[in-house]
Protein backbone atom coordinates (compact mmCIF):
# COMPACT_ATOMS: atom_id res chain seq x y z
CA UNK A 1 0.00 0.00 0.00
CA UNK A 2 2.41 2.70 -1.05
CA UNK A 3 -0.30 5.38 -1.01
CA UNK A 4 -0.80 5.09 2.75
CA UNK A 5 2.71 6.34 3.35
CA UNK A 6 1.88 9.87 2.29
CA UNK A 7 -0.44 10.63 5.24
CA UNK A 8 2.11 9.08 7.61
CA UNK A 9 4.73 11.46 6.32
CA UNK A 10 2.46 14.39 7.03
CA UNK A 11 1.61 13.12 10.49
CA UNK A 12 5.30 12.87 11.34
CA UNK A 13 6.11 16.35 10.16
CA UNK A 14 3.02 17.62 11.99
CA UNK A 15 4.38 16.17 15.22
CA UNK A 16 7.76 17.77 14.59
CA UNK A 17 6.05 21.07 14.06
CA UNK A 18 3.84 20.91 17.12
CA UNK A 19 6.52 19.84 19.58
CA UNK A 20 9.90 20.69 18.12
CA UNK A 21 9.14 24.07 16.57
CA UNK A 22 8.03 25.78 19.80
CA UNK A 23 11.02 24.30 21.64
CA UNK A 24 13.45 25.57 19.01
CA UNK A 25 11.78 28.97 18.99
CA UNK A 26 12.05 29.18 22.77
CA UNK A 27 15.73 28.24 22.53
CA UNK A 28 16.35 31.09 20.10
CA UNK A 29 14.42 33.49 22.32
CA UNK A 30 16.11 32.43 25.57
CA UNK A 31 19.20 34.72 25.48
CA UNK A 32 17.03 37.79 25.02
CA UNK A 33 14.66 36.58 27.72
CA UNK A 34 17.54 36.11 30.17
CA UNK A 35 18.87 39.57 29.38
CA UNK A 36 15.41 41.07 29.85
CA UNK A 37 15.00 39.27 33.16
CA UNK A 38 18.40 40.45 34.42
CA UNK A 39 17.59 44.02 33.43
CA UNK A 40 14.60 43.99 35.77
CA UNK A 41 16.61 43.03 38.87
CA UNK A 42 17.89 45.46 41.49
CA UNK A 43 21.25 46.81 40.31
CA UNK A 44 24.39 46.24 42.29
CA UNK A 45 23.07 43.15 44.04
CA UNK A 46 24.22 40.01 42.30
CA UNK A 47 21.30 37.76 43.01
CA UNK A 48 21.76 34.03 43.22
CA UNK A 49 18.56 33.33 41.33
CA UNK A 50 18.39 35.39 38.19
CA UNK A 51 17.53 32.84 35.59
CA UNK A 52 14.20 33.71 34.08
CA UNK A 53 10.90 34.93 35.28
CA UNK A 54 9.94 38.27 36.73
CA UNK A 55 11.74 39.40 39.90
CA UNK A 56 9.90 41.05 42.74
CA UNK A 57 10.03 43.91 43.08
CA UNK A 58 10.58 44.71 39.40
CA UNK A 59 13.40 47.24 39.16
CA UNK A 60 12.03 49.45 36.41
CA UNK A 61 14.34 52.16 37.77
CA UNK A 62 17.23 50.54 35.84
CA UNK A 63 15.80 51.97 32.67
CA UNK A 64 16.06 55.49 34.12
CA UNK A 65 19.38 54.86 35.85
CA UNK A 66 21.18 53.62 32.74
CA UNK A 67 20.63 56.96 30.98
CA UNK A 68 22.11 58.73 34.00
CA UNK A 69 25.20 56.51 34.31
CA UNK A 70 26.22 56.87 30.66
CA UNK A 71 25.05 59.40 28.10
CA UNK A 72 23.13 56.85 26.03
CA UNK A 73 21.02 59.57 24.42
CA UNK A 74 24.15 61.29 23.14
CA UNK A 75 25.50 57.99 21.77
CA UNK A 76 22.15 57.27 20.12
CA UNK A 77 22.10 60.77 18.63
CA UNK A 78 25.56 60.16 17.14
CA UNK A 79 24.35 56.89 15.60
CA UNK A 80 21.26 58.62 14.24
CA UNK A 81 23.45 61.38 12.77
CA UNK A 82 25.42 58.73 10.89
CA UNK A 83 22.24 56.92 9.81
CA UNK A 84 20.53 60.12 8.66
CA UNK A 85 23.41 60.82 6.27
CA UNK A 86 24.44 57.29 5.32
CA UNK A 87 21.06 55.75 4.50
CA UNK A 88 19.94 58.25 1.81
CA UNK A 89 23.41 58.22 0.24
CA UNK A 90 23.37 54.42 0.28
CA UNK A 91 19.98 54.27 -1.45
CA UNK A 92 21.02 56.70 -4.19
CA UNK A 93 24.44 55.14 -4.87
CA UNK A 94 23.23 51.53 -4.68
CA UNK A 95 20.13 52.11 -6.83
CA UNK A 96 22.16 54.05 -9.44
CA UNK A 97 24.67 51.23 -9.66
CA UNK A 98 21.97 48.58 -9.56
CA UNK A 99 20.03 50.26 -12.34
CA UNK A 100 23.09 50.75 -14.54
CA UNK A 101 24.16 47.12 -14.04
CA UNK A 102 20.65 45.88 -14.88
CA UNK A 103 20.71 47.82 -18.18
CA UNK A 104 24.19 46.75 -19.28
CA UNK A 105 24.71 44.12 -21.97
CA UNK A 106 24.62 40.58 -20.52
CA UNK A 107 28.39 40.07 -20.61
CA UNK A 108 29.18 43.25 -18.69
CA UNK A 109 26.31 42.68 -16.30
CA UNK A 110 27.79 39.37 -15.21
CA UNK A 111 31.20 40.94 -14.77
CA UNK A 112 29.83 43.58 -12.44
CA UNK A 113 27.77 41.03 -10.52
CA UNK A 114 30.86 38.84 -10.11
CA UNK A 115 32.87 41.85 -8.92
CA UNK A 116 30.15 42.70 -6.40
CA UNK A 117 29.95 39.16 -5.05
CA UNK A 118 33.74 39.06 -4.75
CA UNK A 119 33.85 42.34 -2.82
CA UNK A 120 30.96 41.16 -0.66
CA UNK A 121 33.15 38.26 0.46
CA UNK A 122 36.00 40.44 1.76
CA UNK A 123 35.90 40.53 5.56
CA UNK A 124 36.44 43.94 7.11
CA UNK A 125 39.24 42.49 9.21
CA UNK A 126 41.20 41.71 6.04
CA UNK A 127 41.31 45.35 4.93
CA UNK A 128 41.03 47.37 8.14
CA UNK A 129 44.75 48.20 8.43
CA UNK A 130 45.15 50.01 5.06
CA UNK A 131 41.68 51.48 5.43
CA UNK A 132 42.56 52.89 8.85
CA UNK A 133 45.75 54.42 7.46
CA UNK A 134 43.73 55.90 4.59
CA UNK A 135 41.23 57.48 6.99
CA UNK A 136 44.07 58.74 9.16
CA UNK A 137 45.81 60.40 6.20
CA UNK A 138 42.45 61.94 5.20
CA UNK A 139 42.14 63.48 8.67
CA UNK A 140 38.98 61.54 9.48
CA UNK A 141 40.03 60.06 12.82
CA UNK A 142 37.63 60.78 15.70
CA UNK A 143 35.08 62.41 13.41
CA UNK A 144 31.55 61.05 13.15
CA UNK A 145 31.50 61.84 9.45
CA UNK A 146 34.16 59.15 8.94
CA UNK A 147 31.53 56.54 9.78
CA UNK A 148 29.40 57.76 6.86
CA UNK A 149 32.16 57.19 4.27
CA UNK A 150 31.21 53.54 3.42
CA UNK A 151 27.84 54.91 2.18
CA UNK A 152 29.75 56.36 -0.78
CA UNK A 153 30.07 52.83 -2.13
CA UNK A 154 26.47 51.98 -1.28
CA UNK A 155 27.55 50.57 2.12
CA UNK A 156 27.57 46.97 0.86
CA UNK A 157 27.72 45.41 -2.61
CA UNK A 158 24.79 43.32 -1.40
CA UNK A 159 22.49 46.33 -1.67
CA UNK A 160 23.64 46.94 -5.25
CA UNK A 161 22.90 43.31 -6.07
CA UNK A 162 19.48 43.66 -4.45
CA UNK A 163 18.67 46.66 -6.64
CA UNK A 164 20.09 44.96 -9.75
CA UNK A 165 17.87 41.96 -9.13
CA UNK A 166 14.83 44.18 -8.50
CA UNK A 167 15.34 46.25 -11.67
CA UNK A 168 15.89 43.10 -13.73
CA UNK A 169 12.50 41.81 -12.64
CA UNK A 170 10.74 44.87 -14.04
CA UNK A 171 9.70 44.02 -17.63
CA UNK A 172 12.32 45.48 -19.94
CA UNK A 173 9.59 46.65 -22.39
CA UNK A 174 8.71 49.44 -19.93
CA UNK A 175 12.26 50.81 -20.18
CA UNK A 176 12.26 50.31 -23.95
CA UNK A 177 9.03 52.25 -24.37
CA UNK A 178 10.39 55.14 -22.31
CA UNK A 179 13.62 55.09 -24.29
CA UNK A 180 11.71 55.29 -27.58
CA UNK A 181 9.93 58.33 -26.16
CA UNK A 182 13.34 59.91 -25.79
CA UNK A 183 13.77 59.52 -22.02
CA UNK A 184 17.37 59.49 -20.78
CA UNK A 185 18.60 56.68 -18.48
CA UNK A 186 18.66 59.29 -15.75
CA UNK A 187 14.94 60.02 -16.14
CA UNK A 188 14.04 56.34 -16.49
CA UNK A 189 15.81 55.65 -13.19
CA UNK A 190 14.05 58.53 -11.48
CA UNK A 191 10.56 58.24 -12.90
CA UNK A 192 10.09 54.56 -13.73
CA UNK A 193 12.61 52.27 -12.06
CA UNK A 194 12.77 53.82 -8.60
CA UNK A 195 9.01 54.13 -8.00
CA UNK A 196 8.61 50.46 -8.98
CA UNK A 197 11.38 49.39 -6.58
CA UNK A 198 9.77 50.62 -3.38
CA UNK A 199 10.09 47.27 -1.49
CA UNK A 200 13.80 47.17 -2.33
CA UNK A 201 14.22 50.74 -1.14
CA UNK A 202 12.53 49.90 2.16
CA UNK A 203 14.66 46.79 2.57
CA UNK A 204 17.93 48.63 1.85
CA UNK A 205 16.93 51.51 4.12
CA UNK A 206 16.15 49.16 7.01
CA UNK A 207 19.16 46.88 6.50
CA UNK A 208 21.65 49.73 6.12
CA UNK A 209 20.21 51.71 9.05
CA UNK A 210 20.49 48.61 11.25
CA UNK A 211 24.00 48.04 9.89
CA UNK A 212 25.19 51.50 10.98
CA UNK A 213 23.45 51.20 14.34
CA UNK A 214 25.02 47.78 15.03
CA UNK A 215 28.48 48.37 13.56
CA UNK A 216 31.28 47.93 16.10
CA UNK A 217 34.57 47.59 14.24
CA UNK A 218 34.46 50.90 12.37
CA UNK A 219 33.64 53.18 15.32
CA UNK A 220 36.03 51.15 17.48
CA UNK A 221 38.91 52.01 15.14
CA UNK A 222 37.94 55.53 14.13
CA UNK A 223 36.31 57.16 17.18
CA UNK A 224 38.45 58.30 20.12
CA UNK A 225 36.45 60.83 22.13
CA UNK A 226 33.62 59.59 24.32
CA UNK A 227 31.34 62.38 23.06
CA UNK A 228 31.59 60.94 19.52
CA UNK A 229 30.79 57.34 20.47
CA UNK A 230 27.95 55.49 18.77
CA UNK A 231 25.24 53.49 20.56
CA UNK A 232 27.07 50.17 20.18
CA UNK A 233 30.29 51.58 21.58
CA UNK A 234 28.33 53.31 24.33
CA UNK A 235 27.43 49.85 25.60
CA UNK A 236 31.12 49.10 25.94
CA UNK A 237 31.58 52.32 27.93
CA UNK A 238 28.74 51.23 30.23
CA UNK A 239 30.38 47.83 30.68
CA UNK A 240 33.78 49.35 31.43
CA UNK A 241 32.34 51.57 34.19
CA UNK A 242 31.20 48.69 36.41
CA UNK A 243 31.89 45.22 35.10
CA UNK A 244 29.83 43.43 37.75
CA UNK A 245 26.63 45.47 37.66
CA UNK A 246 24.87 42.98 35.39
CA UNK A 247 21.32 44.31 35.78
CA UNK A 248 22.42 47.73 34.54
CA UNK A 249 24.60 46.33 31.71
CA UNK A 250 21.71 44.17 30.52
CA UNK A 251 19.41 47.20 30.73
CA UNK A 252 21.79 49.05 28.42
CA UNK A 253 21.84 46.08 26.05
CA UNK A 254 18.03 46.00 25.91
CA UNK A 255 17.89 49.76 25.32
CA UNK A 256 20.26 49.45 22.35
CA UNK A 257 18.45 46.37 20.98
CA UNK A 258 14.94 47.86 21.27
CA UNK A 259 15.08 50.32 18.33
CA UNK A 260 16.41 47.56 16.03
CA UNK A 261 13.55 45.25 16.97
CA UNK A 262 11.05 48.07 16.54
CA UNK A 263 12.31 48.80 13.02
CA UNK A 264 12.29 45.08 12.27
CA UNK A 265 8.71 44.61 13.39
CA UNK A 266 7.59 47.63 11.36
CA UNK A 267 9.37 46.37 8.25
CA UNK A 268 8.57 42.70 8.80
CA UNK A 269 6.64 42.46 5.56
CA UNK A 270 9.64 43.52 3.55
CA UNK A 271 11.78 40.94 5.37
CA UNK A 272 9.85 37.73 5.69
CA UNK A 273 7.06 37.75 3.16
CA UNK A 274 9.51 37.24 0.34
CA UNK A 275 12.48 35.36 1.80
CA UNK A 276 14.34 35.49 -1.51
CA UNK A 277 14.41 39.26 -1.22
CA UNK A 278 16.77 38.91 1.70
CA UNK A 279 19.10 36.35 0.22
CA UNK A 280 22.53 37.80 0.85
CA UNK A 281 24.20 35.63 -1.75
CA UNK A 282 22.28 37.45 -4.43
CA UNK A 283 20.32 34.81 -6.26
CA UNK B 1 26.38 57.34 -26.71
CA UNK B 2 24.62 59.75 -24.33
CA UNK B 3 23.10 56.72 -22.61
CA UNK B 4 26.47 55.14 -22.13
CA UNK B 5 27.86 58.27 -20.48
CA UNK B 6 24.91 58.43 -18.11
CA UNK B 7 25.20 54.74 -17.17
CA UNK B 8 28.90 55.26 -16.48
CA UNK B 9 28.09 58.22 -14.25
CA UNK B 10 25.58 56.13 -12.32
CA UNK B 11 28.15 53.39 -11.80
CA UNK B 12 30.98 55.78 -10.95
CA UNK B 13 30.33 56.37 -7.23
CA UNK B 14 29.90 52.66 -6.54
CA UNK B 15 32.98 51.59 -8.49
CA UNK B 16 35.11 54.40 -7.05
CA UNK B 17 33.95 53.44 -3.57
CA UNK B 18 34.74 49.77 -4.13
CA UNK B 19 38.17 50.67 -5.44
CA UNK B 20 39.08 53.08 -2.65
CA UNK B 21 37.50 51.23 0.28
CA UNK B 22 37.93 47.55 -0.64
CA UNK B 23 40.13 46.77 -3.63
CA UNK B 24 43.00 49.19 -3.00
CA UNK B 25 43.15 48.37 0.75
CA UNK B 26 43.14 44.64 -0.08
CA UNK B 27 46.12 45.10 -2.40
CA UNK B 28 47.88 47.67 -0.22
CA UNK B 29 47.77 45.17 2.63
CA UNK B 30 50.22 42.95 0.79
CA UNK B 31 52.62 45.87 0.34
CA UNK B 32 52.31 46.82 3.97
CA UNK B 33 53.40 43.32 4.98
CA UNK B 34 56.88 44.09 3.64
CA UNK B 35 57.18 47.32 5.59
CA UNK B 36 57.96 48.48 9.08
CA UNK B 37 55.21 50.94 9.88
CA UNK B 38 53.81 52.36 13.13
CA UNK B 39 51.38 54.91 11.63
CA UNK B 40 53.42 57.76 13.16
CA UNK B 41 56.68 57.72 11.18
CA UNK B 42 56.85 57.05 7.43
CA UNK B 43 57.02 53.35 6.52
CA UNK B 44 60.39 51.69 6.00
CA UNK B 45 61.03 48.73 3.73
CA UNK B 46 61.61 45.65 5.85
CA UNK B 47 61.88 42.88 3.28
CA UNK B 48 60.79 39.52 4.62
CA UNK B 49 61.50 40.42 8.25
CA UNK B 50 57.80 40.43 9.21
CA UNK B 51 57.23 36.99 7.73
CA UNK B 52 60.36 35.63 9.38
CA UNK B 53 59.18 36.97 12.73
CA UNK B 54 55.82 35.24 12.23
CA UNK B 55 57.52 31.85 12.15
CA UNK B 56 58.88 32.40 15.66
CA UNK B 57 55.75 33.93 17.14
CA UNK B 58 54.07 31.45 19.50
CA UNK B 59 50.93 33.58 19.88
CA UNK B 60 50.55 33.68 16.10
CA UNK B 61 50.66 29.89 16.00
CA UNK B 62 48.03 29.73 18.76
CA UNK B 63 45.87 32.26 16.87
CA UNK B 64 45.96 30.10 13.73
CA UNK B 65 45.07 27.00 15.71
CA UNK B 66 42.19 28.87 17.39
CA UNK B 67 40.89 30.16 14.07
CA UNK B 68 41.01 26.68 12.54
CA UNK B 69 39.26 25.29 15.61
CA UNK B 70 36.53 27.88 15.16
CA UNK B 71 36.14 27.10 11.44
CA UNK B 72 36.09 23.35 12.08
CA UNK B 73 33.44 23.57 14.79
CA UNK B 74 31.35 26.74 14.47
CA UNK B 75 30.98 26.85 10.67
CA UNK B 76 29.53 23.30 10.27
CA UNK B 77 27.34 23.70 13.36
CA UNK B 78 25.96 26.99 12.02
CA UNK B 79 25.25 25.41 8.64
CA UNK B 80 23.54 22.37 10.16
CA UNK B 81 21.60 24.64 12.53
CA UNK B 82 20.38 26.82 9.66
CA UNK B 83 19.40 23.78 7.60
CA UNK B 84 17.64 22.11 10.53
CA UNK B 85 15.61 25.17 11.53
CA UNK B 86 14.73 25.86 7.89
CA UNK B 87 13.47 22.30 7.37
CA UNK B 88 11.56 22.43 10.64
CA UNK B 89 9.82 25.70 9.74
CA UNK B 90 9.48 25.00 6.02
CA UNK B 91 5.74 24.33 5.74
CA UNK B 92 3.41 27.18 6.60
CA UNK B 93 1.34 26.21 9.63
CA UNK B 94 -0.02 28.00 12.63
CA UNK B 95 2.74 29.93 14.33
CA UNK B 96 5.30 29.37 11.60
CA UNK B 97 5.65 33.06 10.80
CA UNK B 98 6.29 33.90 14.44
CA UNK B 99 8.77 31.03 14.85
CA UNK B 100 10.66 32.11 11.73
CA UNK B 101 10.89 35.67 13.06
CA UNK B 102 12.19 34.39 16.40
CA UNK B 103 14.87 32.26 14.73
CA UNK B 104 16.01 35.37 12.84
CA UNK B 105 15.88 37.54 15.97
CA UNK B 106 19.39 36.87 17.42
CA UNK B 107 20.94 37.80 14.06
CA UNK B 108 19.43 41.28 14.35
CA UNK B 109 20.81 41.96 17.80
CA UNK B 110 23.80 44.34 17.67
CA UNK B 111 27.09 42.46 18.05
CA UNK B 112 28.09 44.47 21.12
CA UNK B 113 24.79 43.77 22.90
CA UNK B 114 24.93 40.10 21.89
CA UNK B 115 28.47 39.78 23.27
CA UNK B 116 27.55 41.43 26.58
CA UNK B 117 24.46 39.22 26.91
CA UNK B 118 26.63 36.13 26.48
CA UNK B 119 29.26 37.47 28.85
CA UNK B 120 26.42 37.44 31.38
CA UNK B 121 24.89 34.10 30.31
CA UNK B 122 28.29 32.39 30.52
CA UNK B 123 29.22 33.89 33.87
CA UNK B 124 30.39 30.74 35.72
CA UNK B 125 28.85 31.64 39.10
CA UNK B 126 25.84 33.88 38.57
CA UNK B 127 25.17 33.33 34.87
CA UNK B 128 21.74 32.00 33.89
CA UNK B 129 23.18 29.08 31.90
CA UNK B 130 25.03 27.48 34.80
CA UNK B 131 22.10 28.22 37.09
CA UNK B 132 19.76 26.50 34.67
CA UNK B 133 22.16 23.56 34.46
CA UNK B 134 22.25 23.42 38.26
CA UNK B 135 18.46 23.08 38.28
CA UNK B 136 18.76 19.79 36.40
CA UNK B 137 21.64 18.67 38.59
CA UNK B 138 24.54 19.51 36.28
CA UNK B 139 27.56 21.30 37.70
CA UNK B 140 28.23 23.77 34.87
CA UNK B 141 31.77 24.37 33.62
CA UNK B 142 33.85 27.47 34.39
CA UNK B 143 32.93 28.90 30.96
CA UNK B 144 35.07 32.00 30.62
CA UNK B 145 37.81 31.01 33.05
CA UNK B 146 38.78 27.64 31.62
CA UNK B 147 40.50 28.08 28.21
CA UNK B 148 38.73 25.18 26.48
CA UNK B 149 35.31 26.18 27.75
CA UNK B 150 35.91 29.83 26.87
CA UNK B 151 36.58 28.83 23.26
CA UNK B 152 33.50 26.59 23.23
CA UNK B 153 31.45 29.38 24.77
CA UNK B 154 32.24 31.62 21.80
CA UNK B 155 31.29 28.86 19.37
CA UNK B 156 28.07 28.41 21.34
CA UNK B 157 27.04 32.07 21.13
CA UNK B 158 27.66 32.10 17.37
CA UNK B 159 25.26 29.18 16.77
CA UNK B 160 22.35 31.49 17.56
CA UNK B 161 23.16 34.10 14.91
CA UNK B 162 22.32 32.00 11.85
CA UNK B 163 19.44 34.06 10.47
CA UNK B 164 21.00 34.67 7.05
CA UNK B 165 21.80 31.00 6.50
CA UNK B 166 18.32 30.15 7.76
CA UNK B 167 16.69 32.42 5.18
CA UNK B 168 18.85 31.08 2.35
CA UNK B 169 18.08 27.45 3.33
CA UNK B 170 14.39 28.28 3.64
CA UNK B 171 14.28 29.87 0.18
CA UNK B 172 16.24 26.96 -1.34
CA UNK B 173 14.03 24.31 0.27
CA UNK B 174 10.93 26.16 -0.89
CA UNK B 175 12.30 25.82 -4.40
CA UNK B 176 12.38 22.02 -4.15
CA UNK B 177 9.41 20.67 -6.07
CA UNK B 178 6.66 19.20 -3.94
CA UNK B 179 5.98 16.60 -6.63
CA UNK B 180 9.46 15.13 -6.30
CA UNK B 181 9.02 14.74 -2.54
CA UNK B 182 5.58 13.16 -2.91
CA UNK B 183 7.02 10.81 -5.50
CA UNK B 184 9.72 9.79 -3.02
CA UNK B 185 7.06 9.17 -0.37
CA UNK B 186 5.01 7.05 -2.75
CA UNK B 187 8.17 5.08 -3.53
CA UNK B 188 8.37 4.26 0.15
CA UNK B 189 11.05 6.70 1.29
CA UNK B 190 10.80 7.93 4.84
CA UNK B 191 10.68 11.65 5.53
CA UNK B 192 14.33 11.58 6.46
CA UNK B 193 15.38 9.67 3.34
CA UNK B 194 13.38 12.01 1.12
CA UNK B 195 15.17 14.95 2.71
CA UNK B 196 18.57 13.33 2.47
CA UNK B 197 18.11 11.88 -1.00
CA UNK B 198 15.93 14.46 -2.78
CA UNK B 199 16.04 17.88 -1.10
CA UNK B 200 19.66 17.96 -0.01
CA UNK B 201 21.30 17.24 -3.38
CA UNK B 202 19.03 19.83 -4.99
CA UNK B 203 20.02 22.61 -2.60
CA UNK B 204 23.67 21.52 -2.33
CA UNK B 205 24.98 24.45 -4.44
CA UNK B 206 23.32 26.99 -2.11
CA UNK B 207 24.71 25.14 0.90
CA UNK B 208 28.19 25.17 -0.59
CA UNK B 209 28.02 28.93 -1.15
CA UNK B 210 26.83 29.39 2.43
CA UNK B 211 29.71 27.26 3.66
CA UNK B 212 32.26 29.32 1.73
CA UNK B 213 30.74 32.59 2.84
CA UNK B 214 30.57 31.60 6.50
CA UNK B 215 34.16 30.35 6.43
CA UNK B 216 35.45 33.61 4.97
CA UNK B 217 33.36 35.83 7.21
CA UNK B 218 34.30 33.83 10.31
CA UNK B 219 37.44 35.98 10.24
CA UNK B 220 35.21 38.93 10.97
CA UNK B 221 32.42 37.32 12.99
CA UNK B 222 34.51 36.18 15.94
CA UNK B 223 36.29 39.49 16.49
CA UNK B 224 33.72 41.21 18.73
CA UNK B 225 33.06 38.01 20.76
CA UNK B 226 36.82 37.65 21.32
CA UNK B 227 37.10 41.32 22.27
CA UNK B 228 34.21 41.30 24.75
CA UNK B 229 33.41 37.74 25.80
CA UNK B 230 37.08 36.70 25.61
CA UNK B 231 38.06 40.07 27.15
CA UNK B 232 40.63 40.68 24.44
CA UNK B 233 41.49 37.10 23.52
CA UNK B 234 41.82 35.36 26.89
CA UNK B 235 41.96 33.42 29.07
CA UNK B 236 45.48 32.29 28.28
CA UNK B 237 45.09 33.23 24.55
CA UNK B 238 42.24 30.70 24.25
CA UNK B 239 40.04 33.12 22.26
CA UNK B 240 42.86 34.93 20.45
CA UNK B 241 41.60 34.28 16.93
CA UNK B 242 43.57 35.78 14.05
CA UNK B 243 41.56 39.03 13.76
CA UNK B 244 41.87 39.58 17.51
CA UNK B 245 45.66 39.17 17.36
CA UNK B 246 45.89 41.39 14.28
CA UNK B 247 43.88 44.06 16.10
CA UNK B 248 46.10 43.93 19.20
CA UNK B 249 49.28 43.97 17.13
CA UNK B 250 48.27 46.87 14.90
CA UNK B 251 46.09 49.11 17.04
CA UNK B 252 47.56 48.16 20.42
CA UNK B 253 51.28 47.89 19.65
CA UNK B 254 51.23 49.95 16.42
CA UNK B 255 53.05 47.23 14.47
CA UNK B 256 51.10 47.66 11.25
CA UNK B 257 53.59 45.89 8.98
CA UNK B 258 53.71 42.83 11.20
CA UNK B 259 49.91 42.76 11.46
CA UNK B 260 49.68 43.02 7.67
CA UNK B 261 51.93 39.97 7.35
CA UNK B 262 49.47 38.12 9.58
CA UNK B 263 46.65 39.27 7.31
CA UNK B 264 48.49 37.70 4.37
CA UNK B 265 48.62 34.47 6.37
CA UNK B 266 44.89 34.85 6.96
CA UNK B 267 44.26 35.11 3.21
CA UNK B 268 46.42 32.03 2.64
CA UNK B 269 44.65 29.96 5.30
CA UNK B 270 41.23 31.03 4.01
CA UNK B 271 42.18 29.95 0.49
CA UNK B 272 43.50 26.64 1.75
CA UNK B 273 40.38 25.87 3.79
CA UNK B 274 38.09 26.84 0.90
CA UNK B 275 40.03 24.57 -1.42
CA UNK B 276 39.74 21.65 1.03
CA UNK B 277 36.02 22.29 1.48
CA UNK B 278 35.54 22.41 -2.26
CA UNK B 279 37.40 19.15 -2.83
CA UNK B 280 35.41 17.44 -0.07
CA UNK B 281 32.13 18.79 -1.45
CA UNK B 282 32.89 17.59 -4.97
CA UNK B 283 33.58 14.10 -3.65
CA UNK B 284 30.47 14.22 -1.47
CA UNK B 285 28.21 15.23 -4.35
CA UNK B 286 29.70 12.58 -6.60
CA UNK B 287 28.71 10.10 -3.91
CA UNK B 288 25.14 11.29 -4.27
CA UNK B 289 25.18 10.81 -8.02
CA UNK B 290 26.39 7.23 -7.58
CA UNK B 291 23.64 6.49 -5.08
CA UNK B 292 20.99 7.94 -7.36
Amino acid sequence: MPGSLVPQRHRLSGLGHRVLAPVVALLFFLPLLWALSASLHEPGVTARRMIAGVPSPVAWGNYREVFRVVDLLRYAANSLFVIALAVPITIVVASWAGFAVSQLPQRWRWRFIALSVLCLMVPLTAIWLPRFILFKEAGLIDRRIALVVPALMGTSPFYVLLFTWTFLRIPQEIYEAARLDGATPWRIWQEIALPLARPAIVAVAVLSAVHYWNSVIEPLLLIRTDANNTASLGLRVLYSLDRTNWPLIMTGAIVVIAPVLLVFVLAQRAFLQDPRGHDRLGH
Amino acid sequence: MRDRVQFSLMLAPYLTGLAVLIIVPAIAGFGLAFADYNALQPPRFAGLANFRALLEDDVFRIAIANSLFYIALAVPLRLVGALFTARLLLRPRRGTRLYRAIVYLPTLIPDMAWALIWLWILNPIYGPLNQALALVGIDGPAWLVDPTWARLGIVLMMIWQIGEGFVVCLASLQGVSRDLLDQAAVDGSSLWRAFWGVSLPLIAPALLLLLFRDTILSFQANFVPALIVGRGGGPDYATTFLPMYIYTTAFGYLRFGYAAAMTCAMYFITGLVLWLQYRTAVRWRLGFDDAG
